[in-house]
């Protein structure tokens, strides 16, 4: 008998538990020790790492929704095997939204401003850029704009999901044409909405607005870029997991392959984005746009800089080019990791050299809340796996991923 | 590997009418080798006429030099080099239906792979004499390459965009060719095998390199169209990536932008999908390949057009808010007063009407599958892409830094506007030639396709449509078993 | 090359064509060769072919144009003719990346094709004897070359037992030679039996 119902393995909730303690721990102690410090860099630090973690995993998370929503419109067949895998992913954005609503209304509303320098009405005054900028970096606009967002991928995503239920039961000719219809209108809204907020405005608001001087037009499709593969890496990760532990039967090292060329190809991708951005500003070399590398490159954050670039393009690259890599399970499992891991870094180093300077730090609260938000996704994508067969047997393409080949 | 064909019925037929294998290669090489129609023979001509002219406005320009055209020195890029970007971007469609459809397993690309292949060769040679010609004295145009030379050797500025042009431009021509005549290889082999005529089975004799459908052969062409799809598909976003460089390198207002990249890669897919929809209306129609071309390639097609399009309305407004998020006054003066307002503020708003509002129709099915409609966006598409590229080059050079050289309006002189048309002459005359004597169509990747997507065939599937997921997971697994044992019994 | 003696057998469809790969290997005869008019997936390993590296060669050949780009670019900036660009340092490597990733294209894709051209012995001008005129149209057409033990009407018959719709004798070069499509070079023999 084939296994189509996942149950949380005692082991899985083991090492879930011990992600959840050790991260929690962390957690505490940095309300404690930074957040409710009287030193201003501790709490800088300890903003700063929440914003970096919260916004990057749930943009991770999110990439779930969007590879099924681009995937749904592509009329794609291959995915159905392990569909339901990315749907449990992507049911974690309404939770790691509101953890990600909280970091903001304490930093807003706490006036973190040496988290977004904007917040500082008395600064503001005396500087026209950021007078300028006023329209739409302000608290309102701000928190108004991030609800909508939240509350809409929220919304669409748990559509899509519940759409995705109606597969669990037999339907006819006629209902399957219905149920394409229906999944593609909603794929298709959350698409559009996906490129007013990744593809645009959020990654300015939230991340962009950190140097709040410097801008870039390509910053948002390079969030994206950097979170897409990120989500990708986590979706293999989980595919790999269930294998092991006996699942997915329908699932072949074909879909692996193919998931680990959406690795390979967005690790290039999200390369070509990075080098685009800093070719060109090298290249301009304009001092209000240079001032962003500067740091980075030349100042304290020269060594995650060459990180970024050697786990997130390097490694890949190099790892996954051969054929047989992509379809090896410990290989895929490792660069996978490694992914995730990278474009942490990569978030690290977009958040912290315009909050913390200098004088940044990369110990036990910055691992501690990684290893809180594993143990999140751990927790919520295992509940979301149990939830629903892991084979939406009677979705119309379900059978062409059956078949799947090269 | 189970031998199985399976498509689900939901989706559409890409081979109409029942087709066999050889009906297919009948209706595919037939046109080759009947005389051509009237109609085939008045496109040629007024081809042939077209390009004479242009080739009458580059002798002008070659002989007089650059003075003939109305580009003078505050608007040193006009015409020229927007039809150099737009002919490029156009060039595009075809490296990516071939190698990223291809990749992304799109079954569509069949169809329609080949003959997309060919118009971005030609596409291709027309960009390239925009630049050469534009370099005034084109006698010297070989200085642009590395080799040991008189000059003490000088090399050529490897840090240059324009540089790194030639090297972007030659090797995708080169690329795009090799890839594209490894895929005719096969079916130039089909015609040799058919010809009736001792001309015909002569020249496709040659032309087919002796291929013979060996097995080996089969199975090394299938690494080799895979290894070469996975170069191009890096490749043809290297490309106008590299063509935006040309803008974005630079400190101009309104080039000097880092989403320049991805966004002139887009709009390239968005024009080179319209031109290729352009081109097969007309094919499908005049050649009777309505059962190959069918309506569900249009409606994927346009598609990628309404996607391509959004991006590219995603990326215009994008420069807008950051010209006036920059805070900076000549990112702001150039995108407020000088392109969506000022003398030329009218072609902003074309390529705005043209590229992002307009294939907003195309959300809808109904539009989406109606031929007319879409041969009248897809040229309405090219020409807001033409003028796309006119608003980026002229819109952000006539104010520059200095008021005194601020530049009047600026005409194309009729030079100008032959050299552009000849590239027209010159690539209707390349594609007709192509279409009466090369199959329009990739005959062996259509077969290969038929028995999972040919309408017969798909019928024949009911039996499989009607299986529980289980048992046909079970039936698969038996094939595959099967053949597995072949293996064994090799001595 | 030298002229020698094969079974034809021509194959309407290839589900036929599977379980007659099979038999016929089972039964011990050796096939020539498998010719179609379209790349039939699978049917490499059912002969039991070798896998191409011809991907390798690809990205040998690619790895040539980095190198040969990246060193030669440092020699000429650094070494031959250093001249200052815009302040740009000397080893300008950004600048250098779109350079060096289109020779690395170029290299492997011409690499590519010209190993594929050679391996498979194609080129302008040259001819090989065709089995059956269909086996670029509809045909799948199977050659098994004829050992000095071979019995030739048992094998058609076997042939004809296993599922191909025409078979016969030819006496064939089985390699290729300069020539013309349109002129008949007599180096072959046909014989029909079946």
């Amino acid at each position: 008998m084939i296994k189509q119902q996942f149950e949380i393995s005692a082991g899985y909730k083991k090492w879930t538990n011990i992600l959840l303690g050790v991260g929690g721990l962390a957690f505490v102690l940095g309300v404690v020790f930074l957040g409710m410090s009287k030193d201003e860099l501790a709490q800088t630090r300890f903003w700063s790492v929440l914003l970096q973690n919260s916004t990057f995993f749930l943009l991770v998370v999110n990439a779930s929704m969007f590879f099924i929503c681009i995937t749904t419109l592509a009329m794609g067949g291959w995915q159905m095997a392990f569909r339901r895998v990315p749907e449990a992913i992507s049911s974690v954005v309404p939770v790691f939204s509101i953890l990600a609503l909280l970091v903001f209304v304490g930093i807003i509303f706490g006036h973190k401003h040496s988290i977004y320098h904007w917040l500082d009405k008395e600064h503001v005054a005396h500087d026209p850029i950021l007078k300028g900028k006023v329209a739409v970096l302000n608290p309102t606009f701000f928190m108004v704009w991030t609800v909508i967002t939240l509350l809409i991928w929220s919304f669409v995503g748990a559509k899509m999901r519940k759409l995705s239920s109606q597969a669990d039961e037999n339907m006819d000719q006629e209902a399957s044409k219905k149920f394409i219809w229906g999944n593609t209108v909603w794929a298709a809204t959350f698409i559009v909405f996906f490129g007013l907020t990744v593809g645009s405005t959020i990654p300015w608001l939230w991340l962009m607005s950190i140097d709040a001087h410097w801008y870039s037009t390509m910053y948002s499709w390079y969030t994206f870029a950097s979170t897409f593969v990120a989500g990708m890496a986590l979706v293999a990760i989980f595919v790999v997991y269930l294998k092991n532990q006996d699942y997915l039967e329908y699932v072949s090292e074909e879909h692996l392959h193919d998931l680990g060329k959406f690795m390979f190809a967005f690790s290039v991708f999200w390369t070509y984005l990075w080098y685009s951005q800093f070719m060109l500003i090298w290249y301009a070399n304009i001092p209000e746009e240079t001032i962003y590398f500067k740091p980075r490159m030349q100042g304290a954050y020269r060594g995650i800089f060459f990180l970024n670039l050697i786990i997130n393009f390097v490694l890949p690259f190099l790892l996954l080019m051969r054929r047989g890599s992509k379809r090896n399970y410990t290989t895929m499992t490792f660069v996978a990791v490694l992914i995730i891991l990278g474009h942490w870094v990569d978030f690290y180093q977009m958040v912290m050299p315009g909050t913390m300077h200098e004088h940044y730090s990369l110990s036990w609260f910055e691992f501690g809340m990684l290893v809180f938000y594993a143990g999140l996704i751990m927790y919520f994508v295992g509940r979301g796996l149990s939830k629903k067969p892991l084979l939406a047997v009677h979705h119309p393409f379900v059978k062409e991923s059956l078949i799947h080949h090269t | 590997m189970s031998q199985t064909k399976y498509e689900s019925q939901l989706r559409e037929p890409l081979v109409n009418g029942n087709k066999t294998y050889g009906q297919v290669t009948n209706d595919i090489v037939h046109t080759i080798e009947v005389k051509p129609t009237r109609l085939w023979y008045i496109g040629f001509y007024v081809s042939v006429v077209l390009l004479l002219f242009g080739v009458y406005s580059v002798y002008r320009e070659v002989t007089y030099g650059i003075g003939q055209w109305n580009v003078n020195k505050t608007i040193g890029w006009g015409w020229d080099i927007t039809n150099f970007v737009w002919w490029v971007g156009i060039g595009h469609a075809g490296t990516l239906i071939s190698a990223i459809l291809l990749l992304f397993r799109q079954g569509w690309r069949t169809g329609v792979n080949r003959a997309a292949e060919a118009m971005t060769i030609f596409a291709v040679m027309c960009a390239g004499q925009f630049p050469i010609f534009h370099m005034g004295r084109v006698w010297m145009a070989f200085f642009t390459l590395p080799y040991p030379n008189t000059r003490g050797p000088l090399w050529p500025n490897f840090n240059s965009p324009l540089l790194w042009d030639v090297f972007a431009i030659s090797t995708y021509f080169t690329v795009s060719l090799l890839f594209w005549y490894s895929g005719l290889l096969p079916d130039m082999a089909t015609i040799r095998d058919r010809a009736k005529t001792k001309l015909r089975k002569h020249l496709y004799g040659i032309a087919s390199f002796g291929w013979s459908g060996s097995t080996k052969h089969w199975q090394r062409h299938e690494s080799l169209s895979l290894v070469l799809a996975g170069l191009s598909t890096p490749l043809v976003l290297s490309v106008h990536t590299i063509v935006s460089f040309d803008f974005a390198t630079s400190v101009v207002p309104g080039w000097h932008t880092t989403i320049f990249p991805p966004y002139f890669v887009a709009g390239a897919i968005f024009s080179g999908f319209a031109m290729v929809q352009t081109l097969m209306l007309i094919t499908r129609k005049v050649m009777n390949l309505q059962d190959y071309i069918t309506l569900g390639h249009i409606e994927a097609m346009n598609k990628v057009i309404v996607l391509t399009g959004s991006i590219v309305g995603c990326a215009y407004l994008t420069e807008l808010f950051m010209a006036w998020y920059s805070m900076v006054p000549f990112e702001q003066d150039i995108f407020f007063k000088y392109r969506i307002a000022g003398p030329y503020g009218w072609s902003y708003w074309l390529m705005m009407t043209c590229n992002v509002i307009s294939p907003q129709l195309f959300w809808f099915r109904k539009l989406r599958r109606n031929v007319t409609f879409t041969f009248i966006m897809s040229i309405v598409v090219n020409i807001g892409m033409w003028f796309e590229r006119f608003v980026i080059i002229v819109s952000s050079l006539y104010r520059d830094y200095l008021p005194s050289s601020w530049s009047v309006y600026y005409r194309p002189s009729i030079w100008e506007v032959g050299f552009y048309l000849g590239t027209f002459g010159l690539f209707f005359t390349c594609y007709f030639l192509f279409s009466k004597y090369f199959p329009v169509i990739a005959i062996a990747e259509i077969k290969h396709v038929l028995k999972t997507t040919g309408e017969s065939f798909k019928n024949d599937m009911s039996a499989l449509e009607q299986k529980g997921a289980d048992s046909f997971y079970e039936e698969m697994h038996h094939d595959h078993h099967e053949e597995g044992s072949v293996k064994v019994a090799h001595h | 090359m030298a002229l020698k003696k094969f079974v034809v057998g021509c194959f309407e469809d290839e589900k036929v064509l599977f379980p007659a790969v099979a038999k016929v290997r089972k039964a011990g005869y050796k096939i020539h060769d498998v010719y179609t008019p379209f790349p039939v997936h699978g049917l490499d390993q059912a002969m039991g072919l070798r896998e191409t590296s011809l991907h390798t060669a690809g990205f040998l050949f690619g790895l040539i144009g980095t190198t040969t780009a990246v060193t030669f670019m440092t020699w000429v900036f650094t070494k031959d003719w250093p001249v200052n660009i815009g302040g740009k340092p000397n080893f300008a490597l950004p600048a250098w990346i779109p350079i060096t990733f289109e020779l690395t294209v170029l290299c492997a894709a011409v690499g590519m094709v010209l190993s594929f051209l050679y391996i498979c012995q194609l080129a302008p001008f040259v001819k090989r004897h065709h089995f059956h005129a269909r086996a670029t149209d509809d045909r799948f057409v199977m050659v098994i070359e004829c050992g000095e033990k071979t019995n030739e009407s048992e094998l058609s018959s076997f042939m004809n037992s296993v599922g191909a719709i025409e078979v016969n004798t030819q006496v064939a070069e089985e390699g290729w030679w300069i020539g013309r499509y349109d002129q008949d070079q007599e180096l072959y023999k046909q014989t029909n039996i079946a």
